[in-house]
């Protein structure tokens, strides 16, 4: 299993600050968090995607937007807002 | 008058002199900077002469409006605050957004200066006729807050639209801010200018509408603006605000806490946007001019009046000072903001002065027997701690008015190796060793630590670099961000536009086009941005500016990050220089730095000519 932890408008969106999902690959786990919580697609997920302005932290460290990163059991992705301003 | 967004002249107030006089603006000068800071840089190294005293008479204080200002564009209503900073010695600018900027630019001016000295204080009242200097002793040292200063004044001049000073700007505090309308122009001491020059207040108001020399173009874009400026890029800010920063920094271990000890705070929990958002927001609310609305309103207790809260104050008030407590940093940011004294330099001074406190680093006599309580967490210390620093009561309190660097130069020993600044200026709330391209952002900027004027951490933010090394890209990230940032603070539109603007200097070229007449260009409008990069630089320079500057403190090469996901995360000393190296190659300056002879040459004439 794969927690995602949901920060900002994110979680304000889901109702909910992390998610556990099934996931192989950054994809799959958008693709499960898109079906869990629809109030996110498609401003924040879209189809395995995120959409402009969203990127992930894996284990809060390396941030990628990419579908393809491979996920392992016990991984934690951040999804964060890529404007950090302020 | 021209065709559109500029009236081609801008106010000189003499203070001593009491005379007020309109100065042309050519066109080559408007199309070089624009406007904003970019005027204000201009405007400031004309009317002064080298290495003068940001406090004495010599000194100006540019208030520079850009040329959509008064515009149906939304956020439009700003202007720009210029002056050397009595923090730093370097160039300063502040930002602010109120009615203030739309009644200054109508009345018929693209920029104020003022120098001189008043012989009393005064306030300086602003027409489309000139100014008047008006002695205001019932205003003067009676330690009003700002909200009540600006009351008075709006009960007494219900025309005019003002710009405030508080107490700490009279007792030259040297982070001083100033005040309009709730929004605060607070970075470098540029309300210690002010008050220096014994000016409680600068009254502006006009009549003049702003010409728009294409007014269809202009309000199909303000619409298409508006409508973009209402969606998914702008969200976090309407629905969260910029408290949102607070719970994600904290998790990526990006959070300064315990004046920069750490990254992650145990207490995060308490304080982030989105607990706020759910226990204590009560109301929104927007500048002048504006569709986004990013601000926010959280209730301090029950029955009073509830409190805007920024990220910026959040971190520095909050976790910087190891205070977890809602309800503290939420008087604490209103203290700030009625005392008239920046948040980040107030929380990173007062920071450091706990670390120093904690390691035993006040000499013997009162000033350790005031510090002998301060401690991290120390909630109604920090609270009383912020009064004494603006109006200068107690040692301790006159000791940090001078802000971390000073203040670590007269504790001496190893103090300065963490004041947390950048050329005097305290560091915002973005980690250097977590957020290495913005690292190098801070460490370049000519007005120091500075999340403003480059906005590098999107670099990190990106995925684009490695947010934990900076490199030759970081440069390019650097470089970039900051011509961005300079071309916004010209027009001057607001930052939380950026991702709403897909082709960022191509809409900002067609604005200007709509708005002046001037067939400016995405490709010219870049280059403006360089141009006034280059035109700090040049003053900085002037003003004794050397490459050590471009530097941060010794703590972030000397120690690692403790934990969280950046844990063990440090900056290499060597690696930070070569960046420093490639972004100085990319920026066009000279191996250490300077701006080369024949750049500088080409821009003597529109700096006026001065020599360096």
């Amino acid at each position: 299993m794969v927690t995602i932890e949901l920060y900002g408008v994110a979680r304000l969106r889901a109702g909910r600050a992390a998610i556990e999902v099934a996931a192989c690959s950054l994809g799959e786990a958008l693709a499960a968090l898109g079906v869990a919580c629809p109030a996110l697609e498609p401003l924040i997920v879209a189809g395995g995607r995120l959409a402009p302005g969203w990127l992930v932290a894996l284990n809060g460290a390396q941030i990628t937007a990419d579908p393809e990163m491979a996920l392992g059991e016990g991984d934690v992705v951040v999804l964060v807002s890529a404007d950090a301003g302020g | 008058m021209g065709r559109g967004g500029f009236f081609e002249r801008y106010l000189r107030v003499d203070l001593g002199r009491r005379t007020a006089e309109h100065v042309p603006l050519d066109e080559a000068t408007r199309r070089a900077v624009v406007g904003g800071v970019g005027l204000g840089a201009l405007l400031l190294t004309r009317e002064t002469k080298p290495r003068f005293d940001p406090l004495g008479p010599e000194a100006a204080l540019v208030l520079a409006f850009g040329p959509l200002v008064g515009t149906p564009l939304t956020t439009s209503a700003k202007l720009a605050f210029v002056a050397k900073s009595p923090l730093t010695g370097r160039i300063s600018d502040g930002l602010s957004s109120s009615s203030f900027a739309i009644a200054g630019k109508r009345a018929g001016v693209d920029a104020i200066v003022i120098v001189g000295e008043a012989a009393e204080p005064s306030i300086v009242l602003i027409d489309e006729e000139g100014a008047e200097v008006v002695p205001c002793p019932d205003l003067w040292g009676r330690d009003f807050q700002i909200s009540e200063a600006s009351e008075r004044l709006g009960k007494e001049y219900p025309e005019h639209r003002f710009a405030v000073i508080g107490v700490a700007g009279e007792r030259l505090v040297r982070y001083a801010g100033i005040a309009n309308e709730g929004r605060h122009a607070g970075r470098g001491g540029l309300g210690a200018v002010l008050g220096a020059k014994r000016v409680k207040a600068i009254g502006v108001r006009g009549s003049r509408a702003v010409p728009l020399a294409d007014a269809e173009a202009t309000l199909r874009i303000a619409k298409d603006l508006a409508r973009r400026s209402l969606g998914p890029a702008t969200e976090k800010y309407r629905s969260l605000g910029t408290v949102a920063n607070l719970s994600t920094f904290n998790r990526l271990a990006a959070l300064p806490t315990r004046n920069f000890q750490a990254s992650t705070f145990e207490e995060a929990r308490r304080i982030e946007g989105e607990v706020l958002h759910e226990t204590r927001e009560r109301g929104r609310g927007s500048c002048k001019n504006c569709t986004i609305g990013c601000e926010h309103f959280y209730e301090v207790r029950p029955g009073q009046r509830p409190v805007k809260m920024e990220y910026e104050n959040l971190f520095a008030l909050g976790p910087l000072c190891g205070i977890g407590d809602p309800e503290v940093v939420l008087r604490a940011s209103s203290a700030c903001d009625e005392l008239g004294i920046d948040t980040i330099s107030s929380g990173g001074t007062i920071a450091f002065a706990m670390e120093c406190a904690e390691r035993g680093l006040f000499p013997a006599g009162p000033l350790a027997e005031e510090a002998r309580d301060l401690r991290f967490g120390a909630c109604e210390r920090m609270l009383a701690l912020l009064g004494d620093i603006a109006r200068r009561r107690t040692a301790l309190g006159d000791l940090l008015a001078e802000g971390s660097r000073r203040a670590a130069e007269m504790l001496g020993g190893d103090a300065p190796s963490f004041a947390p600044h950048v050329k005097g200026m305290e560091i915002p709330g973005y980690e250097p060793r977590a957020l290495q391209t913005m690292a190098l952002g801070f460490a370049v900027g000519t007005r120091g630590a500075d999340h403003n004027r480059s906005g590098a951490y999107e670099a990190d933010f990106s995925g684009k670099v490695n947010r934990f090394e900076a490199s030759e890209e970081s440069a390019a990230h650097a470089v970039a961000a900051e011509d961005r940032a300079a071309v916004m603070d010209a027009l001057i539109l607001c930052k939380f536009l950026r991702r709403a603007m897909e082709n960022f200097f191509g809409e900002a070229a067609e604005m200007l086009r709509a708005v002046t007449g001037l067939p400016f260009e995405a490709e010219e409008l870049e280059r403006a941005g360089g141009r006034i990069t280059l035109v700090r630089r040049l003053f900085n320079e002037r003003e004794g500016w050397t490459p050590a500057e471009d530097t941060l403190p010794a703590r972030f090469f000397e120690e690692k990050l403790p934990g969280g996901a950046a844990k063990g995360a440090g900056i290499d000393r060597e690696g930070f220089a070569r960046s420093i190296k490639a972004y100085h190659a990319r920026r066009g300056l000279d191996e250490q730095g300077y701006v080369p002879a024949d750049i500088a040459q080409e821009m003597a004439s529109l700096l006026g000519g001065r020599k360096r």
